[in-house]
């Protein structure tokens, strides 16, 4: 058997092992691709306008309706109504992510990852985090304040941008 | 891939017989594309009773390419389970069992286990097809001798067939088999290549698997892999029919009278593979004579399979009622493909022990109706399956909330029939009675 005979040979199964894994890896990738779903613009019943008073964040809760592949499901996200400024905060820290609690006795909010504090506005006060707490997109509706919940308002903007 | 021109060798003798030696080939490029796609399919699987189903419909009408990748290790499955046999058949015919029994007890045990990974596999989708196969699979192993009742019970991981079981055939099917099949697969590779390697045999086993691969790829272009209905919303006319590698036990179970089908379907196979394993030592004083034994069972085996799966194939064709049920589902199958697909609800524990916001509905009707009567109470339709909107119910006769929680007690009373069923079991009278009360209240 000649040289180059032979070493065609022993390339041809590897050929053939290329050939199988590279159709299978070409339909994998399609497969595995993420599925870019238009966040849903729900505007979310926080409260009725007429509840919302004093000078402390208040903690609500929203529900949210999401779809994620095969999945449907209720979320229930946390937020901060700010009723002096009629803002609404996102929980987020704009750290990495953890949700901030609202530290009554000492007028703030902190984070319970990185230790980054913010104050009753959302402004940031020290810590690793960035920027103070996000706030949310808000507009009143037959009475009730409503909110549009974003996980991350900077992502938001830079992938609608 | 580009494949030579000129045949491998011209001075063989004979052509056919070198070509014949590729069953091995095949075998391997087989269970690397079974391998590849059950990786890719467990990325979207879930394997629990109120998602598989969801999951399968998922990867087949939305994920791209997802139909084609199942498709693949779906019929995939059987055409390995008919080369594996072949290979047994092949090494047999070439005496492998005398001078080469690594290969020999490799390709047996292969044959086994590609068999084993088959029927646990068979239940994941839990579509009609994968229940009925868990039943079947069920009562084979509650049917053995001494062993029947624990048998049972520890592949089901209890006393019924519930979601513990589709785990444990998840387990069995994603990690013990791959696992057992890929220590034996390398076991025989070490072997075969600690040898002299004759490359031009090589190199026809890699055409060969090349080349079923690509007429695989080919057949699942154009025929989808089948998915019944979901288990819990099957018609009682529903006739299952398994997969090919298992047709010839389906129809062998038609003849055999009940308490013998375990004897029949698992016991005579599994003595026939162990000789057929043990044959090296069976045949070791008489290594020129005819191995009779192994052609006894080998040629039994060969023979049942065929005479059982034409007989499997002539039956459903021959009577009219079954030819014309079986096409009702295959059109109704089809149809179900044209349907847009359904997101399955889904409860996050905070949400499961606390009612949703006012004018919502109640968690528990989330969790166990909305499936079928939609979020709202709008009904929805699953292949020809109409559910019935709850819209405006609360004017009709007898639904006074009263009558709707004896309803869901006991839905035949009221005129409902299946898959309409009880929730005795699964809800409270205080629960039923706050699922009722919201129900009533829905306007058009």
């Amino acid at each position: 058997m000649n040289k180059s005979r032979r070493s065609f040979l022993e390339l041809l199964p590897f050929g053939v092992l290329v050939g199988v894994v590279g159709s299978i890896s070409g339909a994998a990738f399609r497969f595995l691709r993420p599925r870019l779903s238009a966040a849903p613009d729900q505007w979310l019943d926080v409260a009725s306008v007429s509840e919302l008073s004093g000078s402390q964040p208040l903690a609500k809760k929203v529900l949210a309706e999401q779809i994620s592949g095969w999945a449907i499901s209720t979320e229930e996200h946390n937020v901060f109504v700010l009723p002096a400024k009629n803002q609404v905060l996102s929980p987020v820290c704009p750290h990495e992510g953890c949700e901030v609690m609202w530290e009554q006795s000492r007028n703030r909010f902190s984070c319970p990852c990185h230790e980054s504090f913010f104050a009753a506005d959302g402004s940031r006060i020290s810590g690793p985090a960035p920027r103070g707490l996000d706030a949310l997109p808000t507009r009143v509706q037959d009475g009730k304040l409503q909110v549009q919940y974003r996980l991350d308002n900077e992502q938001e903007r830079a992938t609608h941008a | 891939m580009s494949l030579p021109a000129e045949p491998v060798s011209d001075k063989q003798p004979n052509r056919l017989a070198l070509w014949m030696q590729s069953t091995g080939g095949v075998v391997a490029v087989l269970i690397v594309v079974q391998f590849l796609t059950g990786v890719l399919l467990a990325f979207y699987y879930v394997p629990s009773v109120d998602h598989a189903h969801a999951t399968v419909s998922y990867i087949e009408k939305i994920v791209s390419s997802g139909s084609w990748l199942r498709a693949l290790h779906h019929y995939g499955s059987q055409w390995l389970a008919l080369f594996a046999f072949l290979h047994v058949l092949r090494l047999f015919w070439s005496k492998a069992y005398v001078d080469r029994r690594i290969g020999w007890i490799a390709a047996v045990l292969l044959l086994v286990l590609v068999i084993a990974a088959a029927g646990t596999g068979y239940s994941l989708p839990w579509d009609a097809r994968a229940f009925f196969s868990t039943r079947v699979a069920e009562g084979l192993m509650g049917g053995l001798p001494f062993v029947g009742r624990l048998a049972r019970l520890w592949l089901l991981g209890g006393t019924s067939i519930s979601t513990i079981t589709l785990s444990r055939f998840f387990a069995l099917h994603v990690l013990v088999t791959p696992f057992l099949i890929l220590a034996v697969t390398l076991w025989v590779i070490v072997w075969r290549f600690s040898r002299k390697t004759c490359w031009s045999n090589v190199s026809r086993n890699a055409i060969a698997g090349g080349l079923v691969f690509v007429a695989l790829a080919l057949w699942c272009l154009k025929y989808p892999a089948p998915l019944g209905p979901a288990a819990e919303a099957v018609s009682a006319e529903y006739l299952p029919r398994p997969g090919a590698q298992f047709l010839w036990l389906y129809q062998s179970l038609k003849y055999i009278p009940g308490g013998l089908g375990s004897i029949v379907g698992v016991v005579f196979p599994g003595v026939g593979l162990l000789i057929l394993a043990l044959l090296p030592w069976l045949n070791r004083s008489a290594k020129s004579r005819t191995p009779l034994l192994g052609r006894v069972v080998l040629a039994g085996f060969a023979l049942w399979i065929v005479t059982t799966t034409i007989a499997a194939h002539l039956s459903d064709r021959r009577d009219p009622r079954t030819h014309e049920q079986l096409a009702r589902q295959a059109a109704q199958e089809s149809a179900w493909r044209s349907e847009p697909f359904m997101p399955t609800s889904l409860q996050s524990s905070q949400l499961r022990s606390q009612t949703s916001s006012a004018g919502g509905a109640p968690v528990l009707y989330l969790k166990f109706c909305a499936d079928c009567h939609g979020a709202h109470g709008e009904g929805a339709q699953r292949g020809t399956l109409k559910f019935p909107p709850l819209l405006d119910v609360g004017a009709k006769p007898r639904r006074t909330p009263e009558d709707i929680v004896d309803l869901l007690k006991n839905p035949p009373a009221y005129g409902l029939q299946p898959p309409m069923r009880s929730f005795a079991d699964k809800l409270t009278d205080e629960q039923m009675r706050e699922i009722a009360a919201w129900v009533v209240t829905l306007k058009k």
